[in-house]
């Protein structure tokens, strides 16, 4: 059943700096968005305004069933959200020993997980003697362990290599199209766009608009090759080009 | 090794000087016993058991002035983090009183107290009270907000958080708090059964030992008090390492 997000008129000033002047979109429910534009556009924003932690000036916001959805939201700032007196382990099972689970049935979650985690990764360490990569590894595990149907994603496989990045990357998709989850991204990285999404929005510089919507029907899973093929590259450029005119250089 | 030596230097120039000025007689030997006699007191004290009723007594209103502290301090600072508003208001009162030496309240916890131990221990408890509520309060206000609010995200209840999160942010602080206020009622401890009538404690045998001119005797209880001090805080240092772990690291 479609449940889109839908944003209307939205309006959002930080002191004399207008973020958004009547920005409008819709997000398609079920599937992969990624929200990509310049610095300060309010991409990260706009995921707080969606999640209820940032009210704004004036606008609508629908978020159907917010309530009942599973949701997760990995931060930018994922160090800052680990909690360092627990390790690694007790960090991803957080969210389920919140919701009560047995002991039993986060064990067997996490066991679920193994595949996708390196080898190296030491789950019985704490964050602090974890590398940033491994950090990112841990919160974007902790945001999947509950099967969120909705998940928020800011810019958050920045500090991975690029074969753990890529992994995630796969890891996500299977995650999406299991879960039918809808799954909005917000990124830097053109490639990770283009290989995640659905549905790429470029957003304007302030205040922000909807630049332009790009299409991606290439089908899932896009895996590694599909990084090196002529279809992804007239993609990436398209994406590339929109970028491009909403900058000022 | 290197921490041995690093642990050792200080003490063993310490001592040096001290040797060489008491056997030079720099300063009148009488007033100023060598290291040696000192430390051989400060054994004799301890193996005859002379000085056990003091020490206990001194470790006895310590440490139940510092269960005060904690018991109510902890509690009350946990509240006032959480409410900025209540804090708001009697910031003024726990700065002021917190700056405020606690051995200038004694006459008057004297009066409200009586003579007894108890005006001692009140008098301890309440200042080293302040200030674990200052730290501990301080620990929650300056908790990490994007911990907190992701946490929050997750769907907790605020108990659920409180054990979680906040808790735990407090933590580092409230051992801070915790330790300065072990130091301070120690010296305030002191202070007050120095000169007000009591007839067992660390500080009433440092100043009988000053009135009957026993050096050795009373450079040994010196030494007997730092130690106390060291050794107290010594413990936090280690509940420290232990149970905030993550300190300083994040």
């Amino acid at each position: 059943m479609p449940f889109p997000i839908l944003i209307n008129n939205l309006k959002k000033k930080f002191g004399d700096e207008e973020i958004y002047r009547d920005l409008t979109l819709t997000l398609e429910n079920g599937a992969i968005t990624a929200l990509v534009g310049p610095n300060g556009c309010g991409k990260s924003t706009l995921l707080k305004i969606l999640a209820g932690l940032v009210q704004p000036d004036s606008g609508e916001c629908r978020l159907e069933l917010r309530e009942e959805l599973k949701f997760s939201y990995i931060f930018q700032n994922y160090q800052e959200t680990l909690l360092p007196w627990k390790t690694a382990a007790d960090n991803i099972a957080l969210p389920l020993h919140l919701q009560k689970y047995s002991r039993a049935a986060v064990n067997q979650k996490i066991a679920r997980l193994a595949k996708w985690l390196p080898p190296s990764l030491a789950l019985h360490r704490y964050p602090y003697q974890l590398s940033g990569g491994q950090q990112q590894l841990i919160a974007f595990w902790r945001a999947l362990i509950t099967d969120p149907k909705l998940l928020f994603i800011d810019e958050s496989f920045s500090a991975l290599d690029h074969e753990q990045a890529l992994r995630l990357r796969l890891a996500l998709q299977e995650y999406h199209c299991e879960q039918k989850a809808t799954v909005v991204i917000v990124s830097h990285n053109v490639d990770e766009a283009v290989q995640l999404a659905k549905t790429i929005i470029v957003l304007s510089n302030r205040p922000t608009v909807v630049s332009q919507i790009i299409d991606n029907s290439l089908p899932y899973p896009r895996t590694p090759a599909t990084l090196v093929t002529d279809e992804f590259f007239a993609l990436r450029r398209q994406v590339l080009n929109a970028l491009h005119k909403v900058m000022s250089i | 090794m290197k921490k041995i030596i690093h642990f050792v230097s200080g003490p063993a120039v310490l001592f040096f000087v001290w040797y060489s000025v008491s056997a030079l007689h720099l300063v009148e030997p009488f007033f100023l016993p060598g290291p040696l006699v000192t430390i051989k007191k400060f054994f004799q004290l301890l193996i005859s058991g002379n000085i056990l009723p003091d020490l206990f007594a001194t470790l006895f209103r310590l440490g139940l002035s510092f269960l005060i502290a904690v018991l109510v301090g902890v509690p009350l600072g946990l509240m006032l983090g959480f409410s900025k508003k209540l804090y708001r208001h009697v910031e003024f009162l726990i700065d002021f009183f917190r700056s405020l030496p606690a051995s200038a309240l004694f006459p008057l916890f004297l009066i409200l107290f009586g003579a007894a131990d108890w005006s001692k221990i009140a008098v301890v408890a309440f200042a080293s009270t302040l200030i674990v509520i200052f730290h501990t309060a301080y620990g929650v206000l300056h908790s990490s907000k994007t911990r907190t609010l992701a946490t929050r995200l997750m769907g907790v209840n605020h108990w659920q958080l409180f054990c979680h999160v906040t808790w735990w942010e407090t933590l580092p602080h409230t051992l801070v708090g915790l330790r300065h206020a072990v130091s301070l009622s120690l010296a305030v401890i002191i202070v007050t059964e120095m000169f007000v009538g009591t007839a067992v404690g660390l500080g009433r045998r440092i100043i009988d030992f000053q009135i009957t001119y026993e050096m050795p005797n009373l450079y040994a209880t010196i030494l007997l008090a730092g130690l106390v001090g060291y050794l107290s805080n010594l413990v936090f240092i280690f509940l420290e390492a232990r149970a905030v772990h993550w300190n300083g690291r994040v």
